[in-house]
């Protein structure tokens, strides 16, 4: 029973990066925005870790696939290149 | 007329003038059949995130049009058919990101 109290309370301290009127625009070619959602591995963060909104995430999984696509992101972060 | 965004990455061996050659042979094809083309930037060579069939680094080309569908249907057939396009992406945009600033500048 100890594990009753999952994380019910989502943490509404941090809001989203994205939505909000000064909030920073999703583009699949400026790599540099994305990198920060994606892990050192290059997978893609949950939104639960980066807090991002559910609309905002799902558009920046389709950037980040883009990217990838196009080369500008890896798909598997090689670190010891 | 629907405005797309368009990026091709042309093959390594190419030189940069040959890379504008191809790019405006690929314009002429959009502004034959009545469309325009917006904005073009070359970002040069850069290196990929991963080796697409043997190769590590290519030309970008970054294109906005304003055309009908039926042109940017076949830009898209010739560039599947030419070898110098190693990969290209093309997508739908609502608005053209120039276009704001000229709204701001007029």
């Amino acid at each position: 029973m100890a594990f009753a109290d999952k994380k019910k309370f989502s943490k509404r301290s941090r809001s989203c990066p994205f939505s909000g009127p000064d909030g920073m625009t999703i583009d699949w070619k400026d790599t540099k925005t994305l990198g920060r959602f994606v892990s050192e591995r290059g997978k893609i963060m949950p939104a639960r870790i980066t807090n991002v909104s559910l609309k905002k995430q799902r558009e920046l999984a389709r950037a980040i696939k883009r990217a990838r696509f196009m080369a500008l992101m890896p798909y598997v972060a090689q670190d010891d290149q | 007329m629907a405005f797309y965004e368009c990026m091709y990455i042309a093959r390594q061996e190419l030189s940069p003038t040959a890379v504008e050659e191809l790019t405006k042979n690929l314009q002429k094809i959009i502004t034959d059949n009545g469309g325009k083309v917006h904005k073009t930037d070359f970002w040069g060579l850069k290196s990929f995130a991963y080796t697409i069939n043997k190769q590590k680094k290519g030309h970008y080309v970054l294109m906005e049009l304003d055309t009908p569908p039926a042109a940017l249907l076949e830009m898209e057939r010739i560039m599947r058919l030419n070898e110098d396009v190693v990969r290209n992406l093309t997508i739908k945009l609502d608005e053209l990101s120039s276009e704001d600033k000229e709204k701001e500048a007029a």
